[in-house]
């Protein structure tokens, strides 16, 4: 028996990027926006592609609701009468590239695919999925400290929507606070107050999906 | 805790080359983990004792090589150590570096070759 040091090299997340980059040259190819939406559990998540599949009824809008056990979002969104699949996770607390990409055949037809994350801040942020949008989504009620404690997620986002706007005054968050922290992050980020309950920003985030799925199916 | 698929890759990785050298037994397996990455070493080591026990890396020392961040402006090329998504100038900043997670090494025993 003698002991030898094999050199070995091996990305390991090679394989996640590699099968995110054919997730985004099918969504290209077939003028599929895809929106990855991240968030805290009870950040709204649901509620929101709920909210965007009513609202955007002149569209095909397919979704893909990740979470670790059982599909109650799944039939929440599925009675709406879109296209849509769960993904059981099992022990991982986040979606990756190979889980989106045996389901993603299925969209082919669709012009918004909404996946949502499974609900946390911080594992889902090292798994490009291939998406065209990243969203991640806060409530007041996870505390005001909620983005300067999670910086990665929010520093990688496209659109961060900070929602429950109206409870702000219950539990003593300061948005102005959660709003500057997002922007000392991001000064690139859409950032959009919302109550989603109440209808606020509903409108601001409905428009903004319409302009980027019009403007990357222009160019 | 997603250190545990992040070990669970490893470990399959790392089994698959130790076999395919005939490997009798590992003594240690050395990763690169880039500091971007959202991986606490502690909960690593923790997920790579687990996996890997019954198998012939049981036992074995992992050693974490941590790989300090860099971002670069995509419009005037300074450095930056920390994550941010903007330069000063308003450019948008591209990781350079520290975001790896690869397996380097493994150090193992094989037979010696039967003549």
């Amino acid at each position: 028996m003698h002991r030898i040091e094999v050199e070995a090299e091996v990305d390991l997340l090679a394989e996640n990027k590699r099968l995110a980059e054919e997730n985004r040259k099918f969504f290209r190819e077939n003028g599929i926006l895809a929106v990855n939406i991240m968030g805290a559990i009870g950040s709204g998540k649901t509620l929101l592609i709920e909210k965007t599949i009513e609202r955007l009824n002149d569209l095909k809008v397919g979704a893909i609701l990740g979470d670790v056990v059982c599909k109650a979002d799944y039939e929440r969104v599925s009675k709406l009468g879109i296209k849509a699949e769960a993904i059981n996770t099992g022990k991982e607390c986040h979606l990756d590239a190979h889980l989106v990409h045996h389901k993603i055949r299925k969209f082919e037809d669709v012009d918004i695919l909404l996946i949502e994350n499974v609900g946390n801040l911080i594992c889902p942020v090292d798994f490009d999925l291939g998406e065209d949008l990243r969203v991640v989504m806060v409530s007041v009620t996870e505390g005001d400290d909620v983005v300067e404690k999670h910086p990665k997620i929010f520093t990688i986002a496209d659109v961060v929507i900070i929602n429950k706007l109206k409870l702000a005054e219950f539990v003593g968050a300061n948005v102005e606070k959660m709003k500057r922290d997002v922007e000392k992050l991001n000064s690139r980020v859409k950032l959009i107050l919302m109550d989603l309950k109440e209808g606020i920003g509903l409108e601001e985030w409905i428009e903004y999906l319409r302009r980027e799925y019009v403007s990357r199916n222009s160019g | 805790m997603h250190e545990f698929s992040y070990a669970q890759a490893l470990v399959e990785n790392a089994l698959r080359i130790a076999e395919s050298k005939g490997a009798k037994r590992v003594n240690k397996v050395v990763v690169e983990v880039g500091s971007l990455l959202l991986i606490n070493p502690e909960q690593l080591r923790f997920c790579y004792e687990v996996v890997t026990k019954n198998t012939i890396l049981e036992g074995s020392e992992l050693e974490i090589e941590n790989t300090e961040a860099l971002l670069v402006c995509e419009n005037c090329g300074k450095e930056y150590r920390e994550l941010s998504s903007v330069c000063e100038c308003g450019g948008f900043l591209k990781v350079e570096r520290g975001d790896e997670f690869v397996l380097k090494r493994i150090v193992m025993e094989v037979e010696d070759a039967q003549n």
